[in-house]
């Protein structure tokens, strides 16, 4: 791996946020319509209504299909292999499960509580098999792709991690990105070439930093306001003589403040995932010498997730499918590689190792962990 | 291209488990369908029924896959059907048929959104109904012993009330329990100082009822109408009021997760939130129900039922409580409920 190697590209995320990316980057592109997907996803939710769920793992299949096959590089789209049959197996273990349990807990509470644990102990284990699958039914240009982690480097990016984020309010949260960017990137491969990927901690401090300075300010915003208002507030709760109504206006006043907070802490989030997505992808490289781009602008990718969350509410739902397209749209475009030679004999060259097809057969999908 | 083989559709083609790829055409030969280069030499070929074409999904283009794992791709999904239902194969599929953009659509929307009335208001109630029977007993007592453990360690105080004062209350207490249909073993009285929470009383799952001085003050010397809201927690419990809440809660969520699968992850959050805003209007249904069983306990343990609409004419009096009910309120307005109770022991009384 050359991993150590300075190479030219490597600051290239962080410092063109927003902008065009230098140098010859082939960006991804994403070919599908609002109005094409609005067909599929209102059959998808039909037709799962009417089976009682059971077409959920075929709509999850027709859905992925062609979200992966209008992610379009160098002209050429991804696919995914995925069948129903096998989300469907999968989704009836997680069900036969969970029934079982339940029966445990009543008739030997004892049993109940050890098959909860037990459950506990095999998450990583799930979370790696559930990645592995994920890669396993993706291919490009008739290459599948692979996930060869393992169920302790899942336990170190998916529970220690945020673990540690929660307990240190957030303030160790970019090392657990880092694990868990670490983790995927490293353990992917494509064909029998390896993808590579160390973001470095203090990249991702900096983009920390900006979303805290949200979250400290805002809240800083509401306290002042809370503040103001708590003569009113007090008030209310002392005095019995208090206004009739003052129950309701309380109630008012407390879902608007809950509705404030939930805002700020969702700009925070928005303009945190884009930042570190920025950094990890730019600091991925495939086959040791191709580079990975990603240069979303923070403001522009957190304004198009909130007006997408509001007009889908607004309008009860029926413009997600646009939602959707065009968020896969904007991320898309600031996705891209930038190929080391030829990218014809680049592609050429690169063949699939015999595993992966085949055991894509016997893997079976129950949890969504999202790829 | 040979001439007398022509390619019905264009694409390219991929050795096995290979990313090269070869400009193709896809030529009908007799029962056979074959993949050839731009010299007609054939790449890849098989009889129909082992050769796998991918369903269509919108403009994705179709993958034709050769039985030495070959691979064909192209575009022209209208060649493909053609070929297909040529074939007496179904061409584009049913489900591909339905998902294009057609007025009929419209017709669709109707039926979702009539069919997810219809389970909201049906399936799920008796899908709640199913999950409280089948709940194991161990579940509430554990919620209920983590709850108490929480409050009292955040917002609960230890009780201040005199000896003479708790006695007369567990007194009354005990013979609502003793009438009510678990018996007296199932319920425990706990007194604590409300702090934060005020004047209130509540019950958890398992039977363990909470009462805060404060309550006790606001009362004043009328230790009857403490037991009437006491018969009212105890109702609570013996409808399992908050365990049905929170399978109703539950069952909302997965719902929405199911259904609308792909809805955005900030959209799923309101959604669910949403969902708990309209548990608040069953809430008040429940309440009401509570409510009546007050007046039942009270009635046949020979205390005086219109206890608790003497505590409703005190918040009303005290607190100039008069609040209707709103979208944002847990319980029904006061003056609404103070009349329910009324009507209900006449009635009772009458019959």
């Amino acid at each position: 791996m050359v991993l150590a190697e300075p190479l030219p590209a490597q600051s290239v995320g962080q410092a063109s946020f927003g902008r065009a990316a230098p140098g010859d980057f082939h960006r991804l592109s994403f070919t599908g319509n609002g109005s094409e997907y609005f067909g599929i996803w209102i059959v998808n939710i039909l037709l799962t209504i009417i089976t009682l769920g059971i077409y959920s793992a075929w709509a999850k299949v027709r859905r992925n299909r062609y979200f992966y096959g209008n992610t379009v590089l160098l002209g050429r789209g991804f696919e995914y292999h995925a069948r129903g049959g096998q989300i469907l197996i999968g989704r009836l273990i997680v069900f036969a499960y969970l029934i079982l349990y339940n029966v445990l807990l009543t008739f030997a509470p004892l049993a109940g509580i050890a098959l909860v644990l037990l459950f506990l102990c095999f998450v990583p284990w799930l979370v790696a098999r559930g990645l592995r699958f994920s890669a396993r039914v993706t291919s490009y240009r008739n290459v599948r792709f692979d996930f060869v982690g393992r169920a302790g480097g899942a336990f170190l990016a998916f529970i220690i991690g945020p673990i540690l984020a929660a307990l240190t309010l957030g303030i160790l949260a970019p090392l657990a990105s880092r694990w868990t960017y670490r983790y995927i990137g490293s353990n992917l491969r494509y064909g029998q070439r390896v993808f590579s990927t160390d973001p470095s901690v203090g990249a991702i401090y900096k983009t920390w930093g900006i979303s805290a300075a949200i979250l400290v300010l805002g809240l800083l915003i509401i306290g002042f306001i809370a503040f103001l208002n708590i003569a009113l507030v007090s008030t209310a709760m002392e005095n019995p003589d208090f206004l009739p109504g003052a129950q309701l206006s309380l109630a008012v006043l407390a879902v608007l403040g809950y509705v404030l907070i939930l805002s700020i802490f969702g700009v925070a989030a928005l303009v945190y995932r884009a930042g570190v997505r920025n950094v990890a992808w730019s600091a991925t490289t495939f086959d040791g010498r191709h580079r990975l781009l990603s240069d979303l602008s923070r403001l522009r990718y957190t304004w198009i997730a909130i007006s997408n969350f509001v007009v889908t509410l607004v309008t009860i739902g029926l413009m997600r499918p646009w939602a959707a397209v065009r968020m896969a749209r904007y991320v898309n475009e600031h996705t891209g590689v930038r190929f080391d030679g030829n990218v014809g004999e680049i592609f050429s060259a690169i063949a699939q190792e015999g595993s992966a097809v085949g055991a894509e057969f016997m893997d079976i999908e129950g949890f969504d962990f999202g790829f | 291209m040979a001439s007398d083989n022509l390619a019905f559709a264009l694409g390219e083609w991929h050795p096995p488990g290979s990313s090269r790829s070869v400009t193709s055409g896809l030529v009908e030969a007799g029962d056979r369908l074959v993949a050839s280069d731009e010299t007609g030499a054939e790449l890849a070929g098989g009889s129909l029924s082992t050769i796998d074409i991918s369903a269509r999904v919108g403009r994705v283009p179709r993958r034709v896959t050769f039985p030495d794992g070959s691979l064909f791709e192209t575009d022209d999904n209208e060649a493909i059907d053609r070929f297909l239902s040529r074939k007496g194969r179904a061409g584009a599929g049913i489900v591909h048929r339905l998902e294009r953009f057609h007025p009929r659509l419209i017709a669709f929307v109707a039926a979702t959104i009539l069919l997810g009335t219809l389970i909201y208001r049906y399936a799920l109630p008796a899908l709640v109904e199913v999950a409280v029977v089948v709940t194991p007993p161990i579940l509430p007592r554990i919620m209920s012993a983590t709850t108490l453990e929480t409050m009292d360690r955040t917002l609960l105080g230890e009780s201040k009330l005199d000896e003479a004062r708790r006695g007369r209350i567990v007194d009354g207490f005990r013979r609502i329990a003793s009438v009510s249909a678990a018996g007296r073993v199932a319920y425990t009285l706990n007194f604590r100082e409300g702090g934060p929470i005020g004047p209130n009383a509540f019950a958890l799952p398992d039977g363990t009822l909470i009462l805060t001085d404060e309550l006790v003050e606001l009362a004043g010397d009328d230790t009857e109408m403490i037991v009437g809201v006491l018969a009212h927690e105890i109702g609570h419990v013996e409808h399992k009021h908050s365990l049905r809440q929170i399978y109703r809660a539950a069952g909302v969520a997965a719902l929405i997760m199911l259904i609308a699968g792909d809805i955005g992850s900030g959209a799923e959050d309101v959604l669910v939130e949403g969902g708990g805003l309209l548990a608040l209007s069953y809430s008040r249904a429940a309440e009401a129900e509570a409510d009546r069983h007050s007046v039942e306990l009270m009635m046949k343990a020979g205390l005086d039922p219109t206890a608790i609409a003497r505590f409703f004419e005190l918040l009303e009096a005290k607190l100039d409580d008069h609040s209707e009910t709103s979208i944002f309120s847990t319980h029904p307005g006061t003056p609404e409920r103070h009349k329910a109770i009324l009507d209900l022991i006449a009635e009772l009384r009458k019959g």
